[in-house]
This record gives C-alpha cells, sequence and structure tokens, in this order.
C-alpha cells in the first residue's frame, strides 16, 4: 500500500484533480461542487494549524540540547520551556480565558510582542538617518520626495500648510501605488506559473521528491 | 603630540547612532507624559473612511476581521477602538473573525476592558448585538468556505455556544454581509478579496498600519475597498472626527515631532556627508603618496 | 463604473477575462519550458555581491547566514533556495561555517525540509558529508516574531561575517538587517513586499529588489522551469504596460472606456 503514497503519479494525479476541484467552480458557475470545495477548503484549513504542534517539539529539541550543552544563554532556554509549558497546559485545562492565560498574555506575550514590534521604529529611524544622503541627482530627488512625505504624515504640518497634502497624495498615489501594482502582477504571474509547474509534475520538491531528483 | 580639533561637521558625519535611539526615546516620550496639544488635519481618506461607517444603519451585520496579532494592534489600537466605537453608537451588528491566534486575547482587551463602559452606555450586548466567532479565517481556504455557506463553515462562537438564532441566521453567503471591516497588519486575509468582495460585490473597509497604505491604496483606487484608514495617525484622526479622544491623539504630539526629528537627522547627516565625509574621501584620493 | 463588455452563460460575471489570461500564461509557460534553448537571462549583481560576502565571511573566520523566508511555498520561495544551494556549495567549499534559522510561518516546515535536503546535497556534493550539521539549521517558530527573535539571537551570539536574507520576508526583515549591521555583518536582502522594500534599501548593504532574487535564483540553478518563469513574467510585464499605455491614450485623448470595460469582462 505504501506505493500508492510514494508514486509521483498517484500524488500528481489528486493535486491534479484537487486542483480543478478549487479552480474550475470560480471560473465557470457549478453550484454542484460547492458543497465539496467548502468541505475540502475546511479539511486544508484545519491540517495548516498542526505546524504548531511542530513548532513546540522542535523547539523542546532544540532548547533541552542548548540546557544540556550549557551553550551561551541556555538559562533563557529553561524560561522559555517553563513559559511555553505553562501556558500551553493551563490553555488546555482551563481554557482560554481563565484569567492565568489571560494575565500570561497580558503580562508577558503582549509587551514582549510589542516591543519586538516597537523596536523597528528605533531601527528605520537609525536606518533612514544613516542611508539617506544624496550622492547623486537622483539620490536627491528621493530625499526630497521623502521629506514632503514626512512633512504631511506629521500632523500637525497639515493643520498649517494644507496645500502640503496634494504633493504628497501625489507622490503616494503615483509612485507607492503603481510600485505596489507592478508588484502584485509580477507575484501573482509567478504563483500562476509555479502552480503550472507544480500540475505538470516539473516542480516536485513540495510534494517530497526532491531527495529522490537530487 | 597635538590635540585633536573639535570638528562639528565630522560629528555630524559620524556620530554614534545609539544617540539617535535615546534622543528618539526622549522625544516621544516626553509628549505623553506631558501632552502638548498640536492641532491636527483631517485627511480626505479618514473622511471617506467615517462616512462609510456613518452610512451604515441599525441592524446591519458588519463582518468584523480582526487579522492582526498584538505587535500590530499597538499601531491599529486608535483607529480600531474609534471605529468599533462607532459601529457600537450605529446599533450594527458584528461578527468578529479572527485571522491570527494572539487575536483571541486581545478580544479580551477590547471588549472586557477597553469598550466596556461605552458597551453599556449603548446597551450593547453580546449575542444579540456581537458574536466572537473566534480564530475561523487561519487561511483562505477557511475564507472561501465561510463566503460560500457560513453556516456549514461556522456553527459556533468562540466558546462553543450555538450561534443559531442570533441575528446571524440572515447571513447565508458572502453576499449577505452589509460591510466587511478588515483590520490588519498585512499578514491579513487576501481571501476577503478574492472570495467575498470580488465574487459577491460586499463593500470592505480597510484599517492598515503605515507601511502598508501603498497597497491599500491601489486597491482602494481600484474599488476593491470604499474607505481605507491608515494607521495611528488615521486612528487619531477618526478620534477627532467622532469627538472620542483616545490613545491617537494622544500620541500624535509624539508622532509629528518624531517626524521632524527625522528630517532634521537626516540634514545633519547630509551636512555631514557633504562637509567631512566627501572631503575626506577626496583629500584621500588625491594626497601626495 | 465600468461594466463588462460582455457576458457569458455559465461563467460569473468579470471573469472571463481572468480565464483567458491565466489560459494565456498556461500557454506561454509551458511553451517555455519545452524549448531547447535555455532563455537568456543576465548576470544578476547581487550573485557577485553574495560571492564575496561569503568570501569576506570565509577570510574572517565567521559563519554565514542564509535565510530563506517565511512566506508561503512560492516561487519566491524556490527562487531563495536555489540561491541556499549556491551559498551552501561555496560554504562547503571553502569550509565556512552556514547558519540557517528556519521558520516564521505556518507553512515554513514544509520549506525547512527542502533546505535540509539542498543543503545536505551540496556538502555530499562537495565531499564534504561530515561537515553538514543539521543543528545549523534550527526551526525556530512558526510565529513570525518568535522567529525574530530567536533570529536575533543567533546573530548576537554567532557574529556572522555576512547575513543573506532572500525569499519573503516581512516587517522582521528590519529588525534582522539591522541587528546584522550592529554586529558588523554585510547583508543582502531581498525586497519582495513592497511595504519594507524602502526601509531595507536603506538598512542593507546591498538588497535585490522584487524580481532580481527569482532571476539571481534562476541563473544560478539554471533551471529550465525558473528561467520560463522569469521569461513569461517579463512578456506579462510588456503586456500590461502596453495595456496600461493603449488605455491611457483611449481614456484621456479620445474619451473612451472600452479598455475599463474590456478588463472588467
Amino acid at each position: 500500500m505504501s506505493w500508492l503514497f510514494k508514486s509521483k503519479q498517484v500524488n500528481l494525479a489528486v493535486l491534479v484533480f484537487f486542483f480543478l476541484v478549487g479552480f474550475v467552480p470560480y471560473f465557470f458557475l457549478m453550484p454542484q461542487v460547492d458543497d465539496a470545495v467548502n468541505k475540502l477548503s475546511l479539511i486544508a484549513a484545519t491540517t495548516g494549524q498542526f505546524t504548531v504542534a511542530i513548532a513546540i517539539y522542535s523547539q523542546w529539541r532544540r532548547s533541552l540540547r542548548f540546557i544540556k550543552e550549557k551553550r551561551k544563554g541556555w538559562a533563557y532556554h529553561i524560561y522559555l520551556l517553563a513559559l511555553m509549558s505553562g501556558m500551553t497546559f493551563i490553555g488546555f485545562a482551563w481554557g482560554k480565558s481563565h484569567a492565568a492565560y489571560i494575565w500570561l498574555t497580558s503580562a508577558i506575550v503582549t509587551p514582549l510582542s510589542s516591543v519586538a514590534y516597537g523596536i523597528l521604529a528605533f531601527y528605520m529611524f537609525s536606518a533612514l538617518a544613516r542611508a539617506f544622503r544624496a550622492r547623486s541627482l537622483k539620490a536627491a530627488f528621493l530625499i526630497v520626495s521623502g521629506c514632503i512625505v514626512l512633512l504631511y504624515q506629521a500632523p500637525l504640518t497639515g493643520a498649517y500648510f494644507p496645500g502640503i497634502e496634494s504633493y504628497a497624495v501625489f507622490l503616494t498615489d503615483n509612485f507607492g501605488m503603481s510600485l505596489s501594482r507592478m508588484f502584485s502582477i509580477a507575484i501573482i504571474i509567478g504563483g500562476i506559473i509555479l502552480n503550472i509547474r507544480m500540475l505538470t509534475g516539473r516542480e516536485l520538491a513540495f510534494l517530497g521528491f526532491a531527495r529522490e531528483e537530487s | 603630540m597635538g590635540q585633536k580639533e573639535f570638528s562639528l561637521l565630522k560629528l555630524m558625519a559620524t556620530y554614534d547612532k545609539r544617540w539617535i535611539y535615546l534622543l528618539l526615546f526622549i522625544i516621544v516620550l516626553g509628549p505623553m507624559v506631558q501632552p502638548i496639544g498640536m492641532p491636527i488635519a483631517v485627511s480626505a481618506l479618514t473622511r471617506n473612511y467615517y462616512e462609510k461607517i456613518m452610512g451604515l444603519k441599525a441592524g446591519d451585520i458588519v463582518l468584523d476581521c480582526w487579522s492582526t496579532e498584538w505587535s500590530g494592534y499597538m499601531e491599529l489600537k486608535p483607529g480600531f477602538l474609534a471605529s468599533h466605537k462607532m459601529f457600537i453608537k450605529e446599533g450594527v451588528k458584528l461578527a468578529i473573525a479572527l485571522g491570527h491566534p494572539e487575536g483571541i486575547p486581545l478580544v479580551h482587551t477590547v471588549f472586557d476592558e477597553e469598550l466596556k463602559s461605552y458597551m453599556e452606555k449603548y446597551d450593547y450586548e453580546y449575542m444579540k448585538d456581537y458574536i466572537i466567532l473566534g480564530f475561523v479565517f487561519p487561511n483562505v481556504a477557511a475564507t472561501i468556505a465561510a463566503a460560500s455557506d457560513f453556516h456549514a463553515a461556522v456553527k459556533v462562537d468562540w466558546m462553543g455556544t450555538s450561534i443559531e438564532g442570533t441575528f446571524l441566521d440572515n447571513v447565508h453567503t458572502g453576499a449577505d454581509w452589509t460591510m466587511i471591516a478588515d483590520f490588519t497588519t498585512g499578514a491579513g486575509n487576501p481571501g476577503l478579496v478574492d472570495h467575498i468582495v470580488l465574487r459577491f460585490g460586499t463593500p470592505m473597509i480597510s484599517h492598515d498600519i503605515g507601511v502598508m497604505l501603498p497597497g491599500m491604496l491601489a486597491n482602494l483606487d481600484a474599488g476593491l475597498y470604499v474607505a481605507g484608514l491608515a494607521s495611528t495617525r488615521g486612528g487619531a484622526e477618526l478620534e477627532y472626527l467622532i469627538s472620542e479622544p483616545g490613545p491617537g491623539l494622544i500620541m500624535m504630539d509624539s508622532f509629528t515631532i518624531g517626524h521632524y526629528m527625522l528630517i532634521i537627522f537626516i540634514i545633519i547627516g547630509n551636512i555631514g556627508y557633504f562637509g567631512w565625509t566627501s572631503r575626506t574621501r577626496e583629500r584621500e584620493k588625491t594626497a601626495i603618496k | 463604473m465600468p461594466k463588462p463588455l460582455f457576458d457569458i452563460r455559465g461563467i460569473p460575471s468579470g471573469r472571463f477575462l481572468g480565464l483567458v489570461l491565466v489560459i494565456m500564461i498556461a500557454v506561454l509557460a509551458i511553451r517555455q519550458m519545452r524549448k531547447k534553448e535555455l532563455p537568456f537571462i543576465r548576470r544578476v549583481a547581487a550573485i557577485d555581491a553574495i560571492d564575496d560576502a561569503v568570501g569576506r565571511s570565509t577570510e574572517m573566520g565567521r559563519p554565514v547566514l542564509v535565510s530563506y523566508g517565511i512566506g508561503d511555498f512560492s516561487y519566491s520561495l524556490i527562487a531563495a533556495l536555489s540561491i541556499l544551494g549556491h551559498v551552501s556549495r561555496i560554504c562547503a567549499d571553502t569550509d565556512t561555517r552556514l547558519i540557517v534559522p528556519t521558520g516564521g510561518g505556518h507553512t515554513s516546515y514544509l520549506a525547512r525540509e527542502l533546505a535540509v535536503d539542498i543543503v545536505r546535497t551540496q556538502y555530499v556534493l562537495a565531499g564534504k558529508p561530515e561537515m553538514f550539521r543539521e543543528d545549523d539549521m534550527p526551526f525556530l517558530s512558526g510565529e513570525q516574531y518568535s522567529y525574530t527573535a530567536g533570529y536575533v539571537g543567533i546573530l548576537v551570539r554567532e557574529h556572522p561575517g555576512s547575513v543573506i536574507m532572500t525569499g519573503s520576508h516581512a516587517s522582521e526583515a528590519m529588525n534582522i538587517a539591522e541587528t546584522a549591521n550592529l554586529v558588523g555583518a554585510i547583508t543582502i536582502t531581498s525586497g519582495t513586499y513592497v511595504s519594507n522594500m524602502a526601509a531595507l534599501a536603506c538598512a542593507s548593504d546591498y538588497i535585490m529588489l522584487m524580481d532580481e532574487q527569482p532571476a539571481a535564483g534562476a541563473y544560478l540553478s539554471k533551471d529550465r522551469e525558473q528561467l520560463a518563469t522569469i521569461r513569461v513574467q517579463d512578456i506579462y510585464k510588456v503586456l500590461a504596460m502596453t495595456l496600461v499605455v493603449v488605455g491611457l491614450i483611449l481614456l484621456n485623448v479620445f474619451g473612451s472606456g472600452f479598455f475599463l470595460d474590456l478588463l472588467s469582462t
């Protein structure tokens, strides 16, 4: 029976079938298939969440190795494992609405998560202050445009110089937005072609056949 | 050996960037401790967002998607709270669907702490006016399922209570939502646009973080969104419009000063570069060896 | 408001053109992949930067850190894995330690298996299978900022000579790039996420903008399929530019909304 799961052709056939089940009803009206598509979508959604279990297992393995070998920073791994286990236990035993779980989230997870994001402001600030140099005409234009947008973003400027909004919006709409659209086009086309490569059997890595190929 | 001469230009070119961190910290913290009360101007973007929410009527059902984790919530908080205050005041029914697991404790913070008194003021009750569906949109596949047949995909709220007999009985597909409100840090759900907005024409508003602005404007310009709100500043403007001062307006003084400080540092850096760094390079290049 | 030019029975309104475009992409892609001659792609300047960065790490006796992104399985990830393969080959040949932090996204464990295979294969091909250490490819977390915290920890402990961040990175790239700068590493990043590209351009020593990274990956791997992807993307970009120009002329000069209606079909 294991030949069934190891067969490239069977895997590809399953892939093509489920692709058609999802793709065809989007472009052609087929209400009969909708129910099946919904159920498949739910199964895919549920399965994808099991990476959390893999992450927990992997972290335990790594942390225990750090602690055993007393590598630099090993004490922090004890704290990490204790917190991870404690939160998992409390969540399963008493539910996500229990005061202990909420406290762990509010007192530990929230500040850590906020700090990791908040630090970005300092990093961006120093990177911009360091890197914005008018070494060429193009760089000078970039700095001027950047300063206009920065000035507009500061709420006080708009209150006293409302005319700056039109310049800043011009820059954001015509350059920022068009760049964003160009990116979207490139990403979407790349994604479609990758799917075609998978469906035609030219990209098998994600099915686990890379080992055989190499 | 002679003393090294102090050079202001050299200092401007070579200062330690940790001074920037310290100065930024002080300058941002100061106005939050002692607010200055600088005026702000409301942008057309925020005004449009405000008008779209004001256009909702009591009893309209909004799919309220929180595709943000804790870190992003800090930036979205002013607009988040201001938008929900508007929903509550207008009597709009909300179905809160989370797109990130960190949204679960966020629900407690928002409804049990931040908005509790506001909800009591307008008699806004759970199961009657709002339902928390939980982490039901982990990915696009789940969104497709809910868009096609809502009650097949979602049967209970986040605590396992059946949603039968509530206002959600009137929602069967994506077409039955009056509006979708998405609060996202960019990790959000493309399925909402692809499989609800494009498929059913349901209007959608979005509150994004600042760096997502170009993408949001592209969607707004294409008609995929009917309104958008950008970052903390948009939230502060919305607070101003609804006359409910909150964390956004408090932050705007720091916001303004921080932006001006960045421009000043860019100017300082360029003066240092042209006054010191490029001259030093020129000297080294042309020196007699 | 644009109106579709026509509706076809059995096809939902507004999806016909999309179907045609997808079919065209499929046909073009398959034709390109079947051609005997490999499509030409110029050598992206970033490849030299990567080689120099790895060389610098070897001279300094410091490890090389490579990451392939936190996003879903995409063509950007495939390209990033090609670059990972190239870097791991150089590291294997020069006995330089290679560290590859993995994780960051909900589907990142799938990509990790591929990455481990690729790196192990390169060490085997270099004749040094004993040098491959899976411990140097830790799975940090499936969550973005937990992954960032682990990554930054590795940077601060290991002090790499170079940090190469390819693939799809979101806001954590800024954290990583600045910390890499702090520990004195050369940073080479790829900007596949429009929102953080500007900041990354300031924070990195070298940045590959948008399609430069898949192009670099395709060039290094000489993989027919990746090269075909780049070629078809280029064809579609030219098509998009032509449509934009023609549409602008029609709308602004002749006042015709035909193109808007056509694109809504």
